[in-house]
């Protein structure tokens, strides 16, 4: 069942009055529960098709529909609450808010939801659970190490049972042992509470627990491969 | 040196809205503080100038002023007759027994009626005050009704142009001519014929005689013979002594008030010039580190920084001071509260005033850039080149 | 509600920063709040004063006296209930420097007609039976140390009271209520300072109670007619506008003090509003991160703007705290020229209102910059 669909996506950025294009009319199909690899040389692309799935950028051309949504057509404000609950984003650098605490970051997004405080609590708590991080809810990102700053961020992206995660590269910045939890984490995610993934990598092990995998060259989409259904 | 100065500019440069903001807090404290000391200045000014060092005032002893003094027509001849007074061609004493009150006239600006002060003089009075010119018009003739006006009073009060007639002390007075007198007091005042005068105002004696002094070096021997006369109950100033004394109070107070009022705003800016500072620095701490690296020395990294803050700091002083700038000559008045009356002056900016206000922000840059400098300077070198 | 959580911490992020802009406002709110204290002070005579009482002084200047055998003819005017009169005396009291107001007053009917002045029964007794005698004010009092029963000396200043020096009894400490009269004057017999007087029966101005305070202009004009293309010629108008005739003297204090205040709210401005800006310059990423997770621009709009309000209000609380400290007479000099002077509440909200203004104001452009960050161009200068 699809849950992505984009038709003829295209993107080019103006920079100084030249156009530098940087996706080429690319069509993707993604199911729910996949967990898809996007991967590819720099400057292919995959950055870019991430953040539009995100909605925190708009295609030059062509449309994008998640679940029923025609996200392309959204208003930015429009846009910011579908993203809210659609939409879990994990970045390379983790990006967690240095003066809150490990519970207060993975709260943050529950605060644009009418949820009560004892609700929220609740939701916060599984989560950190689930990352196995429950005993650090007070501590700042700076006491703790990167695999667990990712993983505090692995647990602000499902806190709102988004519809899809995105994850830019996460482990783009972590040592071997660290960037293998995270991974068995993600792929917990998706084979065990279904979520469905769209993961920008480079790193092989990484693009290993994908269930499929998009190779971008140049804007253009050379190589899909399935690994596992 | 000269590199660190350069990238200094350019750094400055790169975050200039920072900069301008930082700048511009302390342009607003430079310029408050050259407009208020501009006032203090321009009354000082006028009143200093209002006495010249061959003059002397001879008051009631201890009266602090002419308002509060009285002379008596019988000392007159007396004071005269003194050697140390200079003659005229005639060979008569150039001294003028003087005589001042207050008449209201409504000011231009808010139609309020003002103090005014109208001075009853001897006919000697333009020879013993000789730095008094005519701009329009003439002396009034003695004997008569006829009365000069100061310019800075015609351009303050309403009614005193050239021509008219003016009403007080039951009776009509008519204006023969305006003069000017270097910005001084007199320029602010009213002047008549003293013997007509008195009577119009039911007085029946002086409050002051101001002499003219054949020699300057002559008032301690001209005061000695004042005071040890036993018919006279009167002292002698010399006139410049008996201005600064007018002026010192207000401009105490002006002064004071100024400098606090500045100093308070100086604490925001200061802080605010720390901040951006701060900033800079924890931006640039990747750039500090290489420095380091490349062997420039700490007191080196101080320095640089000091100088950027001072630089900036001056930059603003300089915005400041043309800001102020425009107040200068402007006119105003205000109560001499010694006299009652009121003393029209002009806002006065010296060169003094405006180096004042550079040095003060300069002082400014330097206070507010010297504790984020040391700090630019502490970072350790490795750390600063880990920093993204 | 759960975003001033999300404000308040972020606040905590350079506590340095967030000091150094409180002050900033602090300083320009003191400033603000202390100005306009001294600017009511100047004013407290005139606002306080009653609508119901004249003052008649000469047509040319109140440095001109009036005869005492003139009482009769004002008290005849119609609408004129009762009159009392006094003189400014001008004393030295021991250097010219300690300089405070002096008054020779018709005791009883100033007494009577001044409910403002109030001693107690036994001390109002003492006074009005000592021809000597004289009442201070409780401020006055305080300066100088003068109790009841204390002997005040002062050397004559204006000629026409002879050269011997006056020697008072103090019979009072009155204290004030209401603006019209300050507590830092002294208050004697009218009588005794006539008796040395070079010229006799003379006084410097008339006051009149009248009974209807809309005629006013009419009971003036009446009074002004008598007197009119006389020797004594005279000006009569309201209380208020008699102190306020005084203000102007000193210049245009309002167009100095709101220059000065102008010139310290832009200052401020440039300050705080530099401060935020940086401050969100450094969060660009933080800012992209959140507007990724969902959070519009209008949220982050009132998260930025929000800090900003807070450390101005934080600055506005601290600056009142201040001026509330230093505006009293204890601590400021003002003594004779200002006799009324405190920060009333008036003056606190102002400077809290200000704060609230400044915090506003340049809080507005940063607040627009973080709303308006393109994400991906945030996020993109890291990775």
């Amino acid at each position: 069942m699809p849950l992505i669909e984009l038709r003829d996506v295209t993107k080019s950025y103006k920079r100084d009055a030249i156009d530098i294009p940087v996706l080429d009319r690319v069509s993707i199909t993604v199911d729910a529960g996949d967990f898809l690899g996007l991967m590819g040389p720099s400057g292919s692309g995959k950055s870019t098709l991430l953040n539009l799935l995100a909605g925190i950028d708009r295609p030059s051309r062509g449309s994008i529909k998640i679940g029923d949504t025609e996200i392309s057509s959204l208003s930015e404000r429009a846009l910011a609450g579908w993203r809210a609950r659609h939409i879990g984003f994990i970045f390379q650098l983790y990006n967690l808010i240095p003066v809150l605490t490990a519970f207060e970051n993975v709260e943050l997004p529950l605060l644009l939801t009418s949820l009560s405080k004892a609700q929220r609590r609740d939701h916060v708590m599984t989560a950190l659970g689930i990352v196995g991080l429950a005993d650090r809810v007070k501590h700042y990102p700076r006491q703790l190490s990167g695999g667990q700053e990712q993983r505090v961020a692995i647990a602000r992206a499902i806190v709102t049972d988004p519809t899809l995660l995105l994850a830019d590269e996460p482990t783009g910045d972590l040592d071997a042992k660290s960037a293998g939890e995270v991974l068995t984490l993600l792929q917990r995610l998706n084979e065990e509470f279904k979520k469905t993934i769209v993961m920008v990598t480079h790193d092989p092990h990484a693009a290993e627990r994908a269930s499929h995998l998009l190779h971008l060259e140049k804007g253009t989409l050379v190589e899909q491969t399935v690994q596992r259904s | 040196m000269g590199l660190i100065a350069s990238y200094n500019l350019r750094s400055m440069i790169v975050r200039k809205g920072t900069a301008a903001m930082t700048a511009g807090g302390i342009a607003m404290v430079v310029a408050v503080f050259v407009m208020t000391l501009a006032i203090a200045q321009g009354f000082q000014a006028t009143l200093v100038s209002s006495g010249s060092p061959q003059n002397a005032i001879v008051l009631r002893k201890s009266s602090t002023s002419e308002t509060t003094s009285s002379l008596m027509r019988p000392d007159v001849p007396i004071i005269e007759a003194m050697p140390q007074i200079a003659r005229g061609a005639d060979g008569r004493p150039l001294a003028s027994s003087e005589l001042v009150v207050i008449i209201a006239l409504p000011r231009k600006s808010d139609n309020q009626p003002a103090n005014v002060p109208a001075r009853g003089v001897s006919p000697r009075a333009f020879e013993v005050r000789d730095n008094l010119t005519f701009v329009e018009g003439r002396r009034f003739a003695p004997g008569t009704r006829e009365i000069n006006v100061g310019k800075a009073a015609v351009g303050r009060f309403k009614g005193l142009a050239l021509g008219s007639d003016v009403k007080f002390g039951s009776a009509v007075w008519h204006v023969v001519g305006v003069f000017t007198a270097d910005d001084a007091s007199f320029e602010s005042e009213v002047w008549g014929d003293v013997d007509l005068m008195m009577p119009a105002f039911q007085r029946d004696g002086y409050q002051s005689m101001t002499v003219k002094l054949a020699d300057p070096s002559m008032f301690d021997a001209f005061k000695a013979t004042v005071s040890g006369d036993p018919r006279l109950y009167l002292e002698a100033q010399r006139e410049q002594d008996y201005y600064a004394e007018q002026s010192r109070a207000l401009t105490a107070v002006i002064r004071v008030f100024g400098t606090f009022v500045t100093l308070i705003l100086a604490i925001g800016a200061v802080f605010g010039a720390m901040n951006t500072m701060y900033a800079a620095v924890a931006y640039r701490t990747r750039e500090i580190g290489t420095l380091r690296a490349l062997g420039f020395s700490q007191s080196r990294i101080v320095a640089a920084f000091l100088v950027e803050s001072i630089a900036l700091a001056t930059l603003g002083g300089i915005l400041g001071c043309l800001l102020a700038l425009p107040v200068h000559g402007l006119s105003t008045g205000t109560t001499n509260f010694s006299s009652f009356s009121e003393v029209a002056f002009k806002f006065r900016i010296t060169p003094g005033l405006l180096a004042g206000g550079l040095v003060f922000s300069a002082f400014m840059g330097a206070v507010g850039g010297l504790l984020p400098a040391i700090r630019a300077a502490r970072i350790p070198v490795a750390r600063a080149l880990r920093e993204i | 509600m759960k975003f001033v959580g999300l404000i308040l911490k972020s606040a905590r992020r350079s506590k340095r920063r967030t000091f150094l802009t409180v002050i900033s406002v602090a300083m320009a709110v003191f400033l603000f709040a202390s100005l306009r204290a001294v600017l009511d002070g100047f004013n407290a005579g005139a606002e306080g004063s009653s609508s119901t009482r004249i003052v008649t002084q000469r047509s040319t200047s109140l440095i001109f006296t009036m005869p005492t055998s003139h009482a009769e003819q004002i008290r005849n005017t119609p609408g004129v209930q009762d009159l009392t009169w006094a003189n400014w005396f001008g004393g030295i009291y021991k250097d010219p420097r300690n300089f405070f107001a002096q008054f020779a007053i018709e005791p009883e009917s100033y007494l009577r007609m001044y409910p403002e002045i109030i001693l107690t029964p036994e001390e109002k007794k003492a006074f009005l039976d000592d021809r000597t005698g004289c009442i201070v004010g409780d401020g006055l009092a305080g300066t100088y140390g003068f109790k009841v029963g204390d002997k005040i000396t002062l050397k004559v200043g204006i000629p026409i009271y002879g050269q011997q020096d006056f020697d008072f009894n103090v019979r009072g400490i009155y204290h004030t209520k209401g603006g019209a009269v300050d507590n830092q004057s002294m208050w004697f017999h009218w009588k005794y300072a006539d008796e040395r007087s070079v010229a006799k029966g003379q006084t410097g101005w008339y006051v009149a109670q009248i009974s209807n305070p809309d005629h006013a202009a009419e009971v003036s004009a009446a009074i002004d007619q008598k007197f009119a293309n006389s020797p004594y010629e005279t000006k009569t108008e309201t209380e208020k506008a008699f102190q306020s005739s005084f203000v102007a003297m000193f210049g245009n204090i309002n167009l100095l003090l709101g220059s000065i205040a102008v010139a310290v709210v832009i200052s401020t401005l440039f300050v705080a509003g530099n401060t935020m800006a940086m401050s969100v310059r450094e969060r660009t990423t933080e800012i992209a991160v959140m507007r990724t997770l969902g959070f519009p621009s209008g949220t982050i709009f009132m998260l930025i703007a929000g800090e900003g309000l807070l450390m101005s209000i934080l600055g506005g609380l601290v600056g009142v705290g201040l001026a509330w400290l230093v505006v009293n007479p204890g601590v400021l000099p003002t003594g004779g020229f200002i006799p009324e002077i405190g920060l009333s509440t008036s003056n606190m909200i102002t400077g809290l209102g200000l704060s609230v203004l400044i915090g506003v104001l340049a809080g507005l452009i940063p607040a627009t910059m973080a709303a308006r960050l393109k994400i991906v161009d945030a996020l993109r200068r890291v990775a």
